[in-house]
């Protein structure tokens, strides 16, 4: 009996690994035969593109070339891509153009298709060749998987008008569980023209992990209108949220703000004392140069650091203070660090 | 007591069918997960630029953290193929561990190194650091030279002086594609929160062209040893490791090439000092940590970025290799014994700890049993030669199907081998494999048992040839 099991199974496994080594030939034969073709009509359509492109009327031209290509999808698809890398603002009108004649319909389908990765792809394909009137088919994408929604969101950030902004905002207010990095990406594409939605969701009572986005957004985009809403966060309960007020304080540098930050040099969480003086750092007040030196000495390693760094960022008076400190002898770690800061300034400035 | 001893031979031989038949059903398991992985994944990234990343004002800055012993061939080569990855922000982070040859003298001598008096926080203890380079020409190069105590303690000296929130962990003697970076880091932008670690595949750079720190010609080598490695390999980052990721079940992920989060790696303490195989320590170790923490985590395997490294082409030096590797996996296996079959420890408790035992660790032995009963029958003249012979060409198949599989997944990702001949002999090495290569590496990690009982805990050298020599016209 095992015997004839084991015949079989020899058999069958004999023709099962036969046929997908022939596969594997096949499909490899089949693959490189379909590529010199692909590459041949690809550089066929090409040459006609750049004819389109430097015609006199590129529109009508592209109209042209939309009639005479449009059934070779794959190779057009490939073809717009790579020329929507090399294009920018009105030369890309004519790709739209094509991509509205030829793929644009069948993109919308596929949009809605149950395939993930099909939604995708035409997604991303949607974003690069869409207009801001479409913002409406990728809106509907925001209530879709977070990978599909991301690209959605993406997508929206770059035909985005005062609606699709305000959709963006929503969601971000609604989203159960968002992707930080996502929304911050999406965020930071949009630029200040985000400031009156930011000013609003900030004054919104939001979990302490949105408003933190916000916040370390407002720094981001150098949004100084929204100072008074920040300071309003340097009193907050939340470590994270004083923090995150501490770091946009630095990058807003509003003359203000030192007594803010010198407060929150005094904070109970080193994470934020390290913060607030790295921001003091940025500030470059004159005044706030005793704080630094003092912090230098402080026995958190990431507040000397940034002391450091920070008396360093004052030019010849921070560095000449530096090195009266790496002389002392009283307390090493100071003296170290600020032996490391000098060293840093002369050898490479830091990595990357 | 005949009766008795024959019932026991028979039910050793079932339990070794048995076992032969789980085996390869499982492998075969894991490369159709793979395969829908791979399709799924060329699907998911079509259309989409991964310069892309360089315009997110977002993206993680990475460490590369490169512990170097005796890897003076090469090592000037694997720097600057790091130096010249694709990446917003990064830094190269070379912990020279207490080489004996002219490993640090020639990174001095090509990137113009010089002292640092650089202050970092030891906030994991490791021997003693001797010194720390800055480049003069490299800004964004680091180099660390520390008395000697082996990958686990450098890469801790490493972690230690590294700066930024991501670390990847690349051997010395390996050279990463430019791109390898971008693509791996991925998981953690679509996922940051839950991301705590990602792996790319490994491939052999033997018989490849290496240029200016590139392979710039994918080849098969001329020797079998590296092309039954090749396959191994394929096998088990394209087949194994990318269909247990997809089940959520992966215990290791490279030390020559992964990417983790550095407060989870810190937080576990980093890489335990004394342990064999310390990059599958340290993901067992990240992801209790993240059960016993009750949050949420994924490990992910990426098909398509590559980093490549030299194999021994030598069965002395193989033997070495796998050896460390299996009493490495009994060590750890042994140190987190009680996460086997415990449900508190998810997929990885349930399923990859006892697969990992069952399969892997105890595997090398029930196929030294099956053959130390093939030559007990044969001594006897008790040998069923057609089942015998039949039985052989079934297990070769088996495995050649499984081979055939890898080979066509990397046809699916990465579709590095140019020609048709390169399919047709690493086909031919599938078959081949299974005629000296497999048994001889069966008896070396079976033997390592005994090397793992008598405390044996040394690496065993690996020849550098470095990648110059390495590269031969394929």
């Amino acid at each position: 009996m095992l015997s004839i099991v084991v015949l079989y199974s020899f058999a069958y496994l004999l023709l099962l690994s036969g046929s997908l080594f022939l596969f594997i030939l096949a499909r490899r034969l089949l693959v490189e035969s379909q590529e010199r073709k692909d590459l041949r009509v690809f550089l066929e359509m090409e040459r006609e593109l750049l004819e389109v492109l430097t015609a006199p009327s590129p529109s009508r031209a592209a109209v042209e070339f939309a009639r005479k290509h449009g059934s070779r999808i794959r190779v057009l698809k490939r073809l717009l891509v790579a020329y929507r890398e090399a294009l920018a603002g009105q030369a890309l009108e004519p790709l739209k153009v094509i991509f509205e004649r030829t793929i644009r319909a069948r993109c919308l389908r596929d949009l809605r298709s149950r395939w993930l990765a099909t939604r995708l792809q035409n997604v991303r394909l949607f974003v690069d060749f869409s207009r801001p009137e479409e913002a409406v088919h990728l809106v509907k994408l925001l209530q879709d998987k977070p990978i599909v929604r991301l690209a959605a969101l993406n997508a929206l950030t770059g035909i985005a008008s005062r609606d699709t902004l305000a959709v963006i905002f929503e969601l971000f207010e609604r989203d159960p569980a968002p992707n930080f990095y996502a929304y911050s990406n999406v965020l930071n594409s949009l630029g200040q023209r985000i400031e009156p939605f930011l000013r609003a969701s900030l004054r919104k009572p939001l979990p302490a992990d949105k408003h933190a986005l916000l916040i370390e957004m407002a720094g981001r985009l150098l949004l100084r209108g929204l100072y008074p809403d920040i300071v309003r966060f340097a009193a907050s309960p939340d470590k994270e949220l004083r923090i995150r007020a501490a770091r946009t304080l630095g990058r807003l540098l509003v003359p203000g703000s030192t007594r803010v930050l010198s407060g929150l040099a005094a904070d109970p969480a080193w994470e934020v004392q390290a913060q607030a003086i790295r921001s003091l750092g940025n500030l470059q007040d004159w005044r706030t140069i005793p704080l630094l030196v003092k912090a230098l000495f402080s026995p958190t390693w990431h507040v000397r650091y940034n002391a450091g760094y920070g008396l360093a960022a004052f030019g010849i008076v921070g560095v000449l203070q530096l090195q009266e400190i790496s002389r002392q002898k009283e307390d090493r770690f100071a003296a170290d660090m600020a032996a490391m800061v000098l060293d840093s300034l002369i050898l490479t400035g830091g990595a990357a | 007591m005949t009766d008795l001893l024959r019932l026991l031979d028979t039910g050793v031989e079932y339990l070794i069918l048995a076992y032969f038949l789980l085996l390869n059903t499982f492998y075969f398991l894991f490369n159709i997960l793979s395969l829908a992985g791979i399709l799924r994944y060329r699907r998911m990234i079509t259309f989409v630029r991964f310069g892309e990343i360089f315009r997110m004002p977002i993206v993680k800055p990475v460490s590369v953290i490169v512990p170097a012993f005796n890897e003076g061939p090469g090592i000037v080569q694997s720097i600057r193929s790091l130096l010249s990855l694709r990446y917003p922000v990064f830094e190269v982070v070379v912990v020279n561990d207490g080489s004996t040859d002219s490993t640090l003298a020639q990174l001095v001598e090509a990137f113009d190194l010089r002292p640092s008096k650089a202050v970092f926080r030891r906030s994991i203890p490791t021997l003693p650091i001797r010194g720390i380079y800055r480049s003069a020409v490299q800004p964004k190069l680091v180099v660390i030279d520390k008395v000697n105590g082996k990958k686990a303690d450098a890469m801790n000296a490493g972690l230690n002086i590294s700066r930024y929130p991501l670390f990847c962990a690349v051997d010395g003697d390996s050279i990463l594609e430019k791109d390898a970076l971008l693509k791996v880091v991925r998981p953690f932008l679509e996922d940051p929160e839950r991301t705590i670690g990602a792996g790319g595949i490994i491939r052999l750079s033997n018989g490849c062209v290496v240029r200016e720190g590139q392979v710039t010609a994918v080849g098969i080598p001329k020797n079998w040893i590296a092309r039954f490695q090749i396959l191994e390999y394929l096998r088990a980052f394209l087949g194994g490791r990318l269909g247990m990721s997809m089940m959520r079940s992966t215990l290791i992920v490279s030390g020559a090439f992964g990417i983790f989060r550095k407060d989870v790696a810190m937080a576990c303490g980093g890489y335990r000092a004394a342990s064999i195989t310390e990059d599958m320590d340290l993901v067992i170790r990240m992801q209790k940590h993240m059960h016993e923490q009750k949050r949420p985590y994924r490990i992910q395997y990426i098909p398509d970025p590559i980093c490549w490294t030299e194999a021994p082409e030598d069965l002395r030096v193989l033997a070495r290799q796998r050896s460390r590797w299996h009493r490495g996996l009994i060590q750890t296996l042994v140190r987190f014994r009680r996460m086997l079959f415990n449900p508190r420890y998810g997929a990885a408790g349930l399923f990859a700890m006892p697969f990992y035992a069952v399969f892997e660790m105890a595997g090398p032995y029930i196929e030294c049993l099956g053959y130390l009963l093939f030559l007990s029958h044969l001594v006897l003249g008790q040998v069923n030669y057609p089942f015998a012979v039949t039985f052989f060409f079934v297990a070769v198949f088996y495995g050649t199907f499984v081979s055939l599989l890898a080979i066509l997944l990397e046809e699916l990702s990465a579709h590095r081998y140019p020609k048709v001949k390169d399919i047709l002999t690493l086909t031919a090495a599938g078959i081949l494999e299974n005629l000296f290569y497999r048994q001889y590496l069966s008896v070396v990690r079976a033997w390592s048992l005994v090397d793992y009982l008598k405390g044996k805990n040394e690496w065993g050298a690996m020849e550098k040839r470095g990648f110059a020599k390495a590269g031969q016209t394929p």
